[in-house]
C-alpha cells in the first residue's frame, strides 16, 4: 500500500484534469474563445493588407505624371500623406478604350492642361493622392524652370524641409496602445479565473452532494484532497491562459504584426507570473465556497463574494488608468495587484523593483488565505446536510486542518 | 495478523445538546458477519462514520488487532456510506479505478481488480457507462465494488441491502459471507431483520445511542428466550396443562405455548403432555429477531 502526499495530490489533480478534459461544455467554450481570438486578429489583417497593386494606362502626354506617381508610391521614404502603392504603367492612346482591358484599373490623360483620371466605377484613393502629388510636383518644377531657379532652389520648393520635433517626455513607440493590452490581459484573466474558480467550487460540492467525499475523507487527509483539487485546476487555468496567449501571438505573427508580438511578449511575463500567484491566492477560497454549499444550487450564493473578488480587480484595471496614489495603492493591494502592477509596468509607470515587492505581498497573502481556506474546507466538507456558516466551519475545522 | 478483531470502545458523541452515542462498545470478530440493528436514529450510521474516521467522536476509541485505527489502518477498511458515494458523471470503471488508486493500488492492479469485481457483480457490460445512467440496483452494486476494490481487511457497510432485488440480495449475501470466511470482520447495518437473522453470526442491537445487546446471535436469543415452551400433543389439539407455575400463552394448530415461572420444571410439563397423548413436539420457543428488536426498542 503506497501513499504519499505528493502522489495522492497528483492523483486527485489528475482526476480533476481528466474530468475537465471530458467536459463538453468546457471544450466548446475553449474552442469558441480561441476562434474569437484568432478572428479578432485575422479580420483586421484582412483590411490592412498589402499596398494596392494598380495597373494604370497613360497617354504619351500624361506619361511623366504616371511615372512620377509610380515612383512616389514605390519610394522607401515617402513624404507625409503620400501612400504606398505598386503601380504598373502601360501605354495607351485612348484613355477610354484602354479600360476595355479588365487588367487596367484607371487611365491618365491630359486635357486642357489638366490631368484627367478615367476609371470605371471609382478611383482608388491612394492612386488619386499619388497622381495629385505627382502632377503638382511637376507643375512646381515647370514653374521653377520658367523662373530660372537653381537646382537647389527647385529642390527646396518641391520638398520643403520638415520641422525638427523635440519631445521633452517622449512616449514609447507602441504597436498597440497599452490600454488595449491591459484590457485584453484583464479580460482573459477574468474569464479564466472565473471559469476555474467556479470549477473548483463545483468539483467540491459535487463530491459533497454525491457523498463521495465520505469515501475519500475516510482514506485521505483532507488537506491532500484540497491540494489536489487546487493543483489540477491551477494547471488547467494556466494551460488555458497559455493556450490563448499562444493563439493570439501566433496569429499576430502570422498576419505580420511582429511588433505587436514583441510588445505583448514583453508584457506577458509579469502578467503570467502575477496570474499564477493570484490564482493560487484565491483557489482555496473557491474550494471553501464549494464546501460551504450542500448542493450545486447553493453555489450561486456561496460563490458571490468570490465572484466579486475577481470582478473588482478587472474593473479596477480597466478604469483606474491614470497614474496616481490610487493606482499605486491598487498595484500593491494583494487582490488587485495581479492586474494593476503589470498594468503599471506596461504603461511604463512602475520601477523595476516594484513588481517584486507586489509579488511578495501577494505570495504572503496567498500563504495566509491558503491556511484559512484549508481550515474552513476541512471544517465544512463533511457537513453534508445543509449549508454551513463560515464561523461554524472555522470552529469545526480546528481539529481537522 | 494474529488478531483481526475490530474493537469499538466507549464511543460517545453529541450533536449540540443531543447525545447520539452513549458509550458504545462492541466487537466485530474476524470471520464473522456482524449485523448492526436498531431503529432509525438509534446511532448506527454515526457509529459507522466514527469507525471509518469521517466523524470524530467526542470520546472513545476504535482499535483493530489491538492497534488504534490510524490513517494507514483506516485505508484498509472497505466502507459503504449510507447515502452512497460515487461520482454521478463519471464512468463506472473509471471511478472505481480512481478510488482503488486513492486507496493505494497501482493503476494496473486497480484496473485488474475493477474488471474482476464488475464481472463478479454482473456489471461488466455497464463498465463504460456513466454512473447516473444505471438503475439504482446497479448503482448499489457499483458501490459494493467501491467498498471491495482494494481487498479490504475490514468491511463497514451501511445498509448494503437496501434497494436490492431478492436475487441481488443473495449475491451480496454470498459476497459478504466469502469475505467473512477469509477472516475479514464484516459489520453491516440493515432494517431487514429476517435477512440479518438468516445471515449473521453476531448481532449488535443499538437503541437511542446505547448498545443494548451484543454477541453471538445464538447466545442472544438463548438469553432472551426465557422459559417458553411449545407442546403439541397428537389427537389433543386444545391440550392445556393445569400445573402450578405454568401459564398458557397461546393455543393454535401447531400446539400450545406455555411460559414457566422459575419454580416450575419443564419435565413436569412433558410428563403431563405424555399423559394426555402422543407428544409430537416439545421444545423451547426462540424469539425471532423482530421480537427481540421489538423488545429492546420498547
Amino acid at each position: 500500500m503506497s501513499m504519499s502526499a505528493s502522489g495522492m495530490t497528483r492523483l486527485v489533480a489528475g482526476r480533476e484534469i481528466s474530468v475537465k478534459l471530458h467536459d463538453r461544455g468546457f471544450l466548446i467554450s475553449t474552442a469558441v474563445f480561441l476562434l474569437v481570438i484568432i478572428g479578432s486578429i485575422a479580420v483586421p489583417a484582412l483590411f490592412f493588407s498589402d499596398p494596392p497593386q494598380l495597373r494604370v494606362a497613360t497617354t504619351a502626354e500624361a506619361r511623366p505624371v504616371a511615372e512620377l506617381a509610380a515612383s512616389l508610391g514605390a519610394a522607401e521614404e515617402r513624404p507625409p500623406g503620400v501612400p504606398e502603392a505598386d503601380i504598373t504603367v502601360v501605354d495607351a492612346s485612348d484613355p477610354v478604350a484602354a479600360l476595355d482591358d479588365p487588367e487596367v484599373d484607371a487611365s491618365l490623360s491630359i486635357e486642357d492642361g489638366t490631368v484627367v483620371i478615367t476609371a470605371r466605377d471609382g478611383v482608388d484613393g491612394d492612386l488619386e493622392t499619388l497622381v495629385t502629388a505627382a502632377s503638382s510636383t511637376l507643375a512646381v518644377e515647370e514653374a521653377a524652370a520658367a523662373a530660372d531657379l537653381t537646382d537647389a532652389e527647385v529642390a527646396a520648393l518641391v520638398a520643403p524641409p520638415a520641422p525638427a520635433v523635440t519631445l521633452l517626455e517622449p512616449e514609447p513607440d507602441y504597436a498597440v496602445p497599452p490600454q488595449v493590452l491591459i484590457m485584453v490581459f484583464g479580460f482573459l484573466f477574468y474569464f479564466v479565473v472565473l471559469t476555474f474558480g467556479i470549477s473548483i467550487s463545483q468539483s467540491v460540492v459535487e463530491e459533497k452532494q454525491s457523498r463521495v467525499v465520505e469515501l475519500l475523507v475516510a482514506a485521505v487527509p483532507v488537506r491532500w484532497l484540497l491540494a489536489g483539487k487546487v493543483l489540477g485546476n491551477s494547471i488547467m487555468a494556466i494551460g488555458q491562459v497559455a493556450l490563448m496567449l499562444a493563439a493570439g501571438l501566433i496569429g499576430a505573427s502570422l498576419t505580420g504584426s511582429g511588433d505587436i508580438v514583441e510588445q505583448a511578449l514583453g508584457a506577458s511575463g509579469w502578467f503570467l507570473a502575477f496570474f499564477v500567484v493570484g490564482f493560487l491566492m484565491l483557489a482555496c477560497l473557491w474550494a471553501v465556497a464549494g464546501s460551504l454549499a450542500s448542493r450545486i444550487e447553493d453555489l450561486q450564493s456561496t460563490t458571490l463574494y468570490m465572484q466579486l473578488a475577481v470582478m473588482v480587480p478587472f474593473f479596477a484595471a480597466l478604469f483606474v488608468t491614470d497614474e496616481g496614489p490610487a493606482r499605486v495603492f491598487l498595484s500593491y493591494f494583494p487582490l488587485t495587484a495581479p492586474l494593476l502592477m503589470p498594468s503599471r509596468l506596461v504603461t511604463g509607470d512602475a520601477a523595476a523593483w516594484e513588481p517584486w515587492v507586489a509579488l511578495i505581498l501577494v505570495l504572503l497573502t496567498a500563504a495566509v488565505l491558503v491556511r484559512i481556506g484549508a481550515r474552513l474546507y476541512a471544517g465544512s466538507v463533511l457537513h453534508t446536510s445543509a449549508r454551513i456558516k463560515v464561523l461554524a466551519a472555522w470552529q469545526a475545522g480546528a481539529s481537522r486542518a | 495478523m494474529t488478531d483481526a478483531t475490530l474493537r469499538i470502545d466507549g464511543l460517545s458523541h453529541s450533536f449540540g445538546d443531543r447525545r447520539v452515542l452513549d458509550r458504545v462498545s462492541f466487537e466485530v470478530r474476524p470471520g464473522r458477519l456482524t449485523g448492526f440493528i436498531g431503529a432509525n436514529g438509534a446511532g448506527k450510521t454515526t457509529t459507522m462514520r466514527a469507525i471509518v474516521g469521517v466523524l470524530r467522536p467526542d470520546t472513545g476509541a476504535v482499535t483493530f488487532g489491538g492497534r488504534p485505527l490510524d490513517l494507514a489502518l483506516r485505508r484498509r477498511i472497505g466502507y459503504m456510506p449510507e447515502e452512497r458515494g460515487l461520482y454521478p458523471q463519471m464512468k463506472v470503471a473509471d471511478q472505481l479505478v480512481y478510488l482503488g488508486r486513492v486507496l493505494g493500488l497501482s493503476r494496473e492492479d486497480a484496473v485488474r481488480r475493477v474488471d474482476a469485481l464488475l464481472e463478479d457483480l454482473g456489471l461488466a457490460e455497464r463498465a463504460q457507462d456513466v454512473l447516473h445512467t444505471l438503475s439504482l440496483g446497479n448503482q448499489q452494486r457499483a458501490q459494493v465494488a467501491a467498498a471491495l476494490v482494494h481487498d479490504p481487511d475490514v468491511l463497514i457497510l451501511d445498509e448494503p441491502f437496501s434497494g436490492l432485488d431478492p436475487l441481488a440480495m443473495d449475491t451480496m449475501a454470498a459476497r459478504l459471507r466469502e469475505r467473512a470466511d477469509r477472516g475479514v470482520p464484516v459489520l453491516f447495518s440493515s432494517h431487514q431483520l429476517d435477512l440479518v437473522e438468516r445471515l449473521c453470526d453476531d448481532l449488535v442491537l443499538i437503541h437511542a445511542g446505547e448498545v443494548v445487546a451484543a454477541g453471538s446471535a445464538e447466545e442472544l436469543r438463548e438469553q432472551r428466550a426465557g422459559r417458553r415452551y411449545r407442546v403439541a400433543v397428537g389427537g389433543s389439539p386444545g391440550w392445556s396443562p393445569a400445573l402450578a407455575g405454568v401459564e398458557v400463552l397461546a393455543v393454535d394448530d401447531r400446539g400450545t405455548v406455555v411460559e414457566l415461572d422459575r419454580a416450575a420444571d419443564p419435565q413436569d410439563v412433558l410428563r403431563a403432555a405424555q399423559g394426555a397423548g402422543a407428544v409430537e413436539h416439545f421444545g423451547r420457543v426462540m424469539p425471532s429477531l423482530s421480537e427481540l428488536f421489538a423488545e429492546v426498542a420498547r
